[in-house]
């Protein structure tokens, strides 16, 4: 195992770990946003992470791999902060809006998810 | 009660299915001697083409991929017929609110982008995985993006037509120009060039180019008919 396979091999590690929280926060926040922020954000990261680290890991053997993975990664920086910008604005245009905790109507709201939740697992 | 008589039918039937695998392949491949080393041997010695998937779909099994183009086409002219409608004003779509400078602008930048994915997808064909449908797929999703982002859009339907029509035409017409030659219909009567070349494989990447542009042609008109659909 070379220097080069170690190093990708962590960078790949560090992905799967984002991309793993990525997909827990999509499971777990309450609205849209919240999980807007898991989904994209910690996937986006993890996704670069991952493919860069695959191709550092095979930069050994042919150093294109890595001019290859680079390119992926600045098309995913490039187009999934549009798409999810595109989808956040899509949300607040149909007037669904944030959960704020100093909104009353915002909290009981909440609650009601928490609760429909909870129903749902019991049931 | 319901879900644990579900998880435990669930879990029988896998036990099941895992002891009826466990035996398979065990001595030797299950078909011995069949078509599928026909296809592994004569794709890279015959025809010098990387991809056996590829080699099968148009070469050996070309008038199969011809009816799948045929139904391909059948179903984007019968959803048209159904949708279709008698407009006053063409290339206004109903959109509940216009879409955001950055997603506009971002688009413009991806529009060539995603177009020369698909052109590159569909042109390999023959060396790496994909072909002609998944690249006319890759370029109609390109045009369905600029549809989104920009609401004014809009794609010629005659056009589309006009490219579709013809790429559909130079299909059957090498399927018969092989048969001219002295083969059979859309077997390969080209030089077959050299393994892993671009410029290889006879006939191959000429027809998936067709198909390329024959199925982004008539996915783009699908969507277009789709999205200007209006109550």
């Amino acid at each position: 195992m070379s220097l080069l396979e170690i190093i990708g091999g962590i960078f790949i590690l560090v992905g799967s770990v984002f991309l793993f929280l990525g997909g827990l926060g999509i499971f777990r926040m309450p609205d849209v946003y919240n999980r807007l922020q898991a989904g994209t954000k910690a996937t986006t990261l993890g996704a670069m992470s991952v493919i860069l680290g695959v191709g550092i890991s095979q930069a050994a053997t042919d150093w294109t791999w890595i001019l290859k993975t680079l390119v992926i990664v600045i098309f995913i920086a490039y187009s999934n902060p549009i798409s999810s910008h595109a989808l956040a604005r899509a949300m607040y245009k149909r007037k669904k809006f944030p959960l704020v905790k100093s909104k009353a109507e915002n909290m009981d709201a909440y609650r009601e998810i928490i609760e429909t939740e909870k129903e749902e697992v019991k049931s | 009660m319901k879900k644990l008589i579900v998880i435990l039918l669930l879990a029988v039937t896998g036990y099941f299915m895992v002891i009826s695998f466990m035996d398979l392949g065990k001595d030797g491949p299950v078909v011995k001697n069949g078509v599928k080393d026909f296809y592994l041997d004569k794709t890279v010695s015959e025809l010098k083409v990387a991809n056996t998937i590829t080699s099968i779909v148009v070469n050996f099994r070309g008038f199969d991929t011809l009816g799948e183009v045929t139904v391909l086409f059948l179903a984007a002219t019968a959803l048209g017929g159904i949708l279709y409608k008698k407009r006053h004003h063409v290339g206004e779509r109903s959109v509940l609110f216009p879409s955001s400078t950055i997603v506009k602008a971002g688009s413009k930048l991806l529009f060539p982008a995603i177009i020369l994915l698909g052109v590159y997808v569909f042109v390999h064909g023959h060396l790496s995985p994909g072909g002609g449908f998944q690249g006319g797929t890759i370029i109609a999703t390109g045009f369905l993006l600029m549809l989104l982002a920009y609401d004014n859009f809009s794609v010629s339907h005659k056009v589309l037509s006009y490219i579709e029509s013809f790429a559909g035409i130079f299909f059957v017409l090498f399927g018969l120009s092989g048969m001219f030659m002295g083969k059979t219909f859309l077997e390969n009567f080209m030089p077959v060039g050299n393994l892993n070349d671009l410029f290889s494989g006879g006939i191959i990447p000429i027809i998936y180019i067709l198909v390329g542009f024959k199925v982004a042609a008539e996915l783009t008109g699908l969507i277009y008919t789709v999205l200007n659909e209006k109550e």
